[in-house]
């Protein structure tokens, strides 16, 4: 910051002294050339074309009378130009440009620059103290170190979850294959690639995931992660009742202070409410059919229009949920929407999948309770 | 602190260009001498406060310091050396410091050489070379602050533009804008003497020099640019007359015309309105180029991240410039002295008449350019003013021009005999007739408008040489004689020959790849071959390969020629630049004496093959080594001696001075 300054100022006092040098110059500054000279060269050009051969004695006589004519005119031009003087007027307006310019400079620069802020050179920055960096200035400084030994087992290893947990999968998926070809397959790393191939996938646990996940458990049969993804996998699949039994063996197992306690049993709670079992918050509460007896039929159907069309967008984000879709087209059924009746019981096929238990079960209930077909061919 | 030293120095060198814009004009005005020659050192400093922060700048992008945003924007830390260090200009904001720099570098050199000027002309010159620093200066800090800070800075930049990151960023825009910029003293020496109302042969004498210094960096950095886009674009077009290009093109058919009329302004005293208009117009048609590259009207690969207030902005400065150099002019022209007075058939009257056609010129590429822009403002519909037009009108003004060329430097001062030139040129029309008979013969394919074409190529060669001949004495003198007196000879005269060969060098690879090219379109799998003008092309391979910041699939062609001799390998490629996923074309191009075969890569077909172009295009670096040739004339004539006034050499001969 001082070196800042320090460099400003001599830098202004260098601008300042440009203005001023010919003010502290005691002796005269060149008076500068005149067009005496440039006749003088054509003459001597006039004499070597002459010496040539190029003109004859004629055409160089006629050239040098021609250039003296304009030289004498030029001479008279220079004796009238030729006064100069030092005035007053000269004296204020240097004094006030080596004023302006140090308050001009300085004041621009405030508005305009970064006074105090250091250069940020990238190499610096990255040889600076790990733990002054940010995780960004982490992750480059252990990728350039990788582009240099792309076979270092430990860098990657370290990569791959600081990948993870800054979101960028597709990079975390590449380092934990990299960590598994150098170190070979681990439950950690298995589980973390898991993970990344769970998140590639949009939240669904695909065959490669589970595939990842059983290798994992196969190194360590109690590894959290991986039970945790085999049993959400399960549950997206449509086996809940698998799913809840293993959560539930999975929280038995943990440690009480395991991160994956809470997870689990969140996960364990959404899936046994979307069975059926204990079916809180899910339909209309108590209040909420005190509530529609007390309106009006307007505002009833209003009411029951609203629950309806929060049901479908929960059905929209989480389609595996065949008792949701079951009321659901119950719901439209009721209210005399064939058309969307219909539309759901398509979207719920699809949802829950055509030839599994429930959707075999779901287009049974919908054709004999409400004799509706599913719309188009799903 | 490098950066907020290099953004401290451009806005003192602000500061600074506004006391050299004011005190040495007030100087010459209350005719003070010590005001008046404050301008030489203020224009020092400031060259080395501007240079200091373009330092500044290059250091931040050779750093990779992503802190400042103008380096994040245009920079990536994988990227070579080299491309950081060009990247610095490549872009809006550095491109502009860039042009500042070179401006103050002009500004300089005119302070350290300019010492034998005249007092108040130096003055008034270096003045308005302050103006024009100032209105830029301010510009940039305004609009474009190179300098604008980033916090927190992101870990990684956005890399340059992938077409950028050639050698050619590191040579043309910085010779272009030496060109641009070089004509900024010619345009101060004009205004400067309409300033003082005084205008004479030395003013001629003076200007000749800066004139031809950035006419010399102009021709190269078009011939840069154009050879970069034959190379790069992957189609093998030298010029498209792109707007773009015409905006580099237009301040040299100007400046063109301006190194002819100020000749005859130096030796005859006459043309002396004429030059200086055409001094203003040079830098204005520059300033118009910035304006149209620089302000976002043209989209191309020149334009960068545009805005509408930096448009507005160099609107603004252009309308100060042009407008108030033009007013000057109409206000003060008529206090000038007219010339001399010469005959019609005179080395006079051939600069006239160059001038005329090259001005004609200058207004029709000037009309093709901005007549889209203008219809489009006015009724929004989008035209295009093509090669068609411009082949057609500047095609047909160039051919009169480029017949009387020879003329020219043959013809005597104030009254030439056409009779005899013409009589010393019969050498060269019989070798024109003589090529123009024996390629419409010999070569295939060749049209008549072709062997024309070779014709006016070697007519104008043949003069330039005949001119040479001349000078040196022959056909009366000894060869011997002969060779010592073209050692001898002036610069300025083997600058002419050079310059007008040139010439016809450039005409003749134009002609040849105009009329003789052969073009070939096909699907090739390695092991393929193809026949193209007489040479065998075998595709062998595709390797992929890592670069430093791109990935590419490098196809590998063998040459062979027409006795199946092997010539070599040629290799072209598809290129991605991962930070901008972005792809190009690497051009193969091998080249066969003046020729080149140039190979380009197409899209893979899906039964495994790859779609390959090929052109055999004859002679086409002749197009570039005649621009180098020109170059070269105006470094000779650059040299020659006696432009330097005051030099020792020339005070030697003061003894031969009559009076």
């Amino acid at each position: 910051m001082t070196g800042f300054w320090i460099v400003a100022a001599v830098l202004t006092a260098a601008a300042c002294a440009a203005v001023l040098l010919p003010f502290i110059r005691a002796r005269k500054p060149p008076a500068g050339g005149s067009d005496i000279e440039v006749y003088r060269d054509q003459m001597a050009e006039v004499d070597r074309d002459f010496e040539r051969g190029a003109i004859n004695a004629a055409e160089a006589e006629e050239a040098k009378a021609e250039i003296g004519r304009r030289a004498l005119r030029a001479a008279d031009a220079d004796a009238a130009s030729a006064r100069t003087a030092r005035t007053r007027a000269a004296r204020t307006l240097a004094s006030l440009s080596v004023f302006a310019v140090p308050v001009l400079a300085l004041g621009l620069y405030w508005s305009l620059g970064s006074p105090g802020l250091p250069d940020q050179a990238l190499q610096a920055r990255l040889a600076a103290n790990p733990t002054e960096n940010s995780i960004d200035e982490l992750i480059a400084r252990a990728e350039r170190h990788l582009v240099e030994n792309p076979d270092d087992p430990r860098g990657w290893d370290v990569l791959a979850p600081i990948y993870l947990r800054v979101g960028r999968v597709e990079d975390a998926v590449l380092a934990y294959r990299n960590a598994i070809r150098l170190n070979g397959p681990s439950a950690e790393r298995d589980a973390g690639l898991g993970d990344a191939l769970y998140r590639i996938a949009g939240g669904i646990v695909t065959a490669e995931a589970q595939a990842v996940f059983e290798r994992a458990l196969a190194e360590a049969p109690d590894d959290p992660k991986a039970n945790f993804f085999i049993a959400l996998g399960m549950a997206q699949q449509g086996d809940a009742a698998a799913a809840v039994e293993r959560w539930q063996a999975m929280i038995a197992d943990l440690a009480g202070d395991s991160p994956w306690r809470g997870a689990a049993e969140q996960a364990l709670a959404r899936t046994q409410e979307s069975m059926g079992e204990p079916a809180e918050g899910n339909g209309p509460t108590a209040e909420d059919m005190q509530a529609a007896a007390e309106m009006s039929a307007e505002d009833r159907n209003a009411m029951i229009e609203g629950m309806v069309a929060s049901l479908d967008q929960r059905l929209r984000d989480n389609p595996n949920d065949a008792d949701g879709w079951r009321r659901l087209i119950r719901s439209y059924a009721v209210l005399g929407r064939q058309d969307e009746a219909r539309d759901a019981l398509r979207r719920g096929l699809e949802g829950v999948g055509l030839s599994t238990d429930d959707g075999r079960a779901l287009m049974r209930f919908a054709a004999e309770e409400l004799g509706i077909e599913p719309a188009g061919n799903p | 602190m490098t950066v907020e030293i290099g953004h401290f120095a451009l806005v003192l060198a602000f500061a600074l260009a506004l006391v050299q814009a004011i005190l040495p004009l007030a100087g010459a005005r209350l005719g003070d001498e010590r005001l008046m020659a404050t301008g030489a050192p203020t224009a020092l400093v400031g060259l080395a406060i501007t240079a200091l922060a373009f330092a500044a700048l290059v250091a931040a992008y050779v750093a990779s310091d992503f802190s400042v945003a103008n380096v994040w924007e245009n920079s990536h830390s994988a990227k070579p050396l080299l491309y950081k260090v060009t990247g610095t200009w490549g872009n809006h904001e550095g491109s502009m410091l860039l042009w500042v720099l070179i401006l103050s570098l002009f500004g300089g050199l005119v302070a350290l050489f300019g010492t034998n000027l005249p007092a108040t002309l130096r003055a008034n010159v270096l003045a308005v070379q302050g103006w024009i620093g100032a209105a830029f200066l301010l510009f940039i800090l305004a609009t474009s602050n190179p300098f604008a800070r980033l916090v927190p800075a992101p870990i990684e930049g956005r890399d340059l533009n992938p077409v950028l990151q050639d050698i050619g960023l590191a040579i043309h825009p910085p010779l272009l804008y030496l060109g641009y910029v070089g004509f900024s003293v010619s345009f101060s020496f004009a205004v400067a003497a309409l300033i003082e109302g005084r205008i004479d042969a030395a003013w001629a004498r003076w200007v000749r020099p800066w004139t031809l210094a950035a006419w010399i960096f102009l021709t190269g950095g078009i011939a840069m640019g154009s050879y970069w886009a034959y190379y790069e674009l992957g189609w093998g077009g030298f010029w498209f007359w792109d707007p773009v290009e015409n905006a580099s093109f237009l301040p040299w058919l100007a400046g063109t015309a301006l190194l002819h009329s100020a000749l005859v302004m130096e030796r005859r005293s006459a043309l002396k309105i004429w030059t200086v208009l055409l001094a203003i117009l040079a830098f204005s048609l520059s300033l118009l180029g910035t304006f149209l590259v620089r302000s976002g009207v043209l989209t191309s690969v020149h334009t960068f991240a545009s805005d509408p207030t930096r448009g507005v902005f160099i609107l603004m400065i252009l309308m100060l410039f042009i407008g108030g150099a033009l007013a000057l002019f109409a206000l003060r022209a008529s206090e000038l002295s007219a010339g001399g007075i010469f005959q019609p058939v005179s080395r006079e009257g051939a600069l006239v008449l160059n001038n005329l056609f090259l001005s004609t010129a200058t207004a029709t590429v000037l009309i093709g350019t901005l007549y889209p822009l203008v219809v489009e403002a006015l009724t929004e519909d989008k035209i295009s003013v093509g090669a068609p037009f411009f082949n057609l009108t500047f095609g047909s003004l160039m051919v009169p021009l480029l017949l009387v060329v020879p003329f020219g430097p043959l013809l005597a001062w104030k009254r030439g005999d056409l009779y005899a030139v013409s009589q010393r040129l019969f050498a060269a029309f019989g070798l024109a007739l003589a090529v123009i008979v024996v390629s419409y013969a010999l070569i295939d394919r060749m049209s008549v408008f072709a062997a024309l074409g070779y014709g006016l190529a070697a007519w104008l060669i043949g003069g330039a040489l005949t001119d040479l001949a001349l000078k040196a004495g022959l056909p009366r003198a000894s060869l011997g004689v002969a060779a010592r007196r073209v050692v001898g000879l002036p610069g300025s005269a083997v600058g002419t020959v050079l310059a007008h060969a040139g010439l016809g060098v450039t005409l003749l690879g134009i002609v040849s790849v105009y009329s003789l090219e052969v073009e070939r379109f096909v699907t090739m799998k390695p092991g393929d071959t193809l026949e193209i003008a007489g040479r065998t092309l075998r595709f062998e391979e595709v390797t992929p390969v890592r670069g430093p910041n791109y990935v590419e699939d490098q196809a590998r062609f063998a040459v062979f020629a027409p006795d199946a001799s092997p010539q070599g390998e040629i290799v072209s490629a598809k290129r991605v630049y991962t930070a901008r996923r972005m792809p190009t074309t690497e051009a193969g191009i091998g080249t066969f004496g003046f020729s080149q075969l140039y190979v380009s890569l197409g899209d893979p077909t899906a039964d495994g093959g790859i779609v390959v172009r090929a052109w055999w295009k004859p002679q086409v670096t002749l197009i570039w080594l005649g621009a180098v040739v020109m170059m070269v004339g105006g470094v000779f004539s650059l040299a020659d001696r006696r432009l330097r006034v005051g030099a020792p050499a020339a005070r030697r001969k003061k003894a031969a001075l009559p009076a």
